[in-house]
């Protein structure tokens, strides 16, 4: 048994390889050289799916059995030339559900049948009543995260920025705004329910209810399905931040806190990765083998991972293309010996 | 119908698997790039936006004339004619 680690980046994907020590770790790439590696996914036959982009050469989204031979997919995510929208990248891939789900920029949703084969828009959400009344954040117009609920398929979260969360209970057909508790960021006169800007979501491995939400102005949490939420605060320096996931052994959240929007930089040059073990009530900070004096690197939302191990493993790339490493879930840390160009995501994969 | 040359940039001609110099036969320009998309699917999103027209910056070359100075996309072309797609530099 091995894990594999992909690290998209600016310029390519590269691929970090360690048995389940996770303590040595043998470098290979770069992957789609040249192009961005805006976020990575594999489904559970085994099939590795990867979303490029290029400031010249459009996006595109590429399938492999192997992570030798790649196909692009023909039939990917794209907007009608009658809607004036440009496809510049996708964002995120959910493969949880028999439909998958592509949230990209400009924003919308798109999901596949056939295993990614071919993409249609899911209309409802993207064609939303308050559409006209979108508007992008620093990041861009996008739909950047997708949860679904394994009980009950018809269930989908979207997060898009800087509008808010919206939520489907009928497939995808309809979505309503779930903002209530969440502070503006962007007004509108007609929809004060949107003008909010989501940076991340996760759920509950065992509770879809029971969401975590990272957010421009804070840290919330609802257990209703996004009906309402609540700060979960308390220990955090800074409220600010992108990335976040869950272990779904321990269900130990990780966040990497930035000071403020205005800066999005570490506090003071201390690069620390903030834990909890209890659903969100109390954080700690983690900083054993984090570089703790000159550190000003970011961490973009889709470039942290856990590899859901016991102890859990834990993966950070960061924009200045160092990747920091724990296999004791965050107690301590290495840093993998490479310097790679601004990450942009990062996933793990436990290879039998 | 003549036969040209597409000469493509190296990361268009990784993601094709094939040879940078692609041979296609065609009378016009744009039957040449539609020709070559033809042949090459995945190729389609890389060079055209969703307009349908060059993504914008991308550079297509008719020999040494820059085909956005022509009138049309759908000027003739000659045998042993060579057509160049190169990254404009307003793309960075």
């Amino acid at each position: 048994m091995g894990v594999l680690v992909i690290v998209g980046t600016d310029k390519g994907a590269f691929l970090l390889r360690s048995d389940t020590a996770r303590a040595h770790w043998k470098i290979q790439g770069p992957l789609f050289k040249g192009w961005k590696v805006t976020t990575v996914a594999r489904d559970d036959s085994g099939r590795y799916f990867v979303a490029t982009a290029s400031d010249v050469y459009g996006q595109a989204l590429h399938v492999s059995e192997d992570l030798d031979n790649w196909r692009q997919i023909e039939n990917g995510p794209a907007w009608a030339k009658d809607t004036e929208r440009k496809l510049n990248q996708i964002w995120t891939l959910n493969l949880q559900t028999s439909r998958f789900y592509a949230g990209v920029d400009e924003a919308g949703l798109f999901g596949s049948e056939d295993r990614g084969e071919s993409w249609s828009p899911i209309e409802g959400l993207n064609e939303h009543p308050t559409r006209d009344s979108w508007y992008p954040g620093a990041g861009g117009l996008c739909a950047h995260a997708v949860l679904t609920d394994a009980k009950n398929p018809k269930r989908i979260w979207c997060g898009i920025s800087a509008v808010g969360v919206f939520r489907s209970d009928d497939g995808g057909l309809t979505w309503e705004i779930k903002n209530q508790g969440i502070p503006m960021v962007i007004e509108d006169k007609q929809h004060q329910d949107i003008g909010r800007c989501v940076h991340g979501l996760v759920a509950d491995p065992d509770d879809a209810n029971t969401i975590y939400r990272r957010e421009h102005n804070g840290m919330f949490r609802t257990r209703d399905g996004g009906e309402t939420w609540q700060r979960i605060e308390n220990g955090l320096d800074s409220s600010f931040g992108f990335p976040i996931v869950i272990d779904r052994t321990s269900k130990t959240l990780y966040i990497i806190p930035l000071e403020s929007d205005e800066y999005r930089i570490p506090i003071d040059g201390r690069f620390r990765v903030y834990r909890s073990g209890n659903g969100g009530d109390t954080w700690d900070p983690l900083s054993n083998g984090l570089p703790q004096e000159n550190a000003y690197m970011g961490v973009l939302r889709d470039a942290l991972a856990v590899d859901h191990l016991d102890p859990c493993g834990v993966y950070v790339g960061t924009t200045a293309g160092t990747v920091h490493v724990s296999n004791d879930a965050g107690d301590s840390w290495t840093q993998v010996s490479c310097i790679l160009p601004r990450i942009l995501s990062v996933s793990v994969y436990v290879q039998e | 119908m003549p036969q040209v040359t597409v000469q493509l940039p190296s990361i268009l001609g990784r993601i094709i698997d094939e040879s940078q110099a692609i041979p296609i036969e065609a009378d016009s320009l744009g039957g040449a790039l539609r020709a070559l998309v033809d042949r090459h699917p995945a190729l389609g999103v890389h060079l055209f936006d969703e307009t349908g027209n060059l993504r914008q910056h991308v550079l297509c070359f008719h020999n040494q004339t820059n085909t956005r100075w022509l009138d049309s996309i759908e000027a003739p072309l000659a045998k042993g004619d060579t057509i160049t797609i190169l990254q404009a530099v307003s793309g960075g």
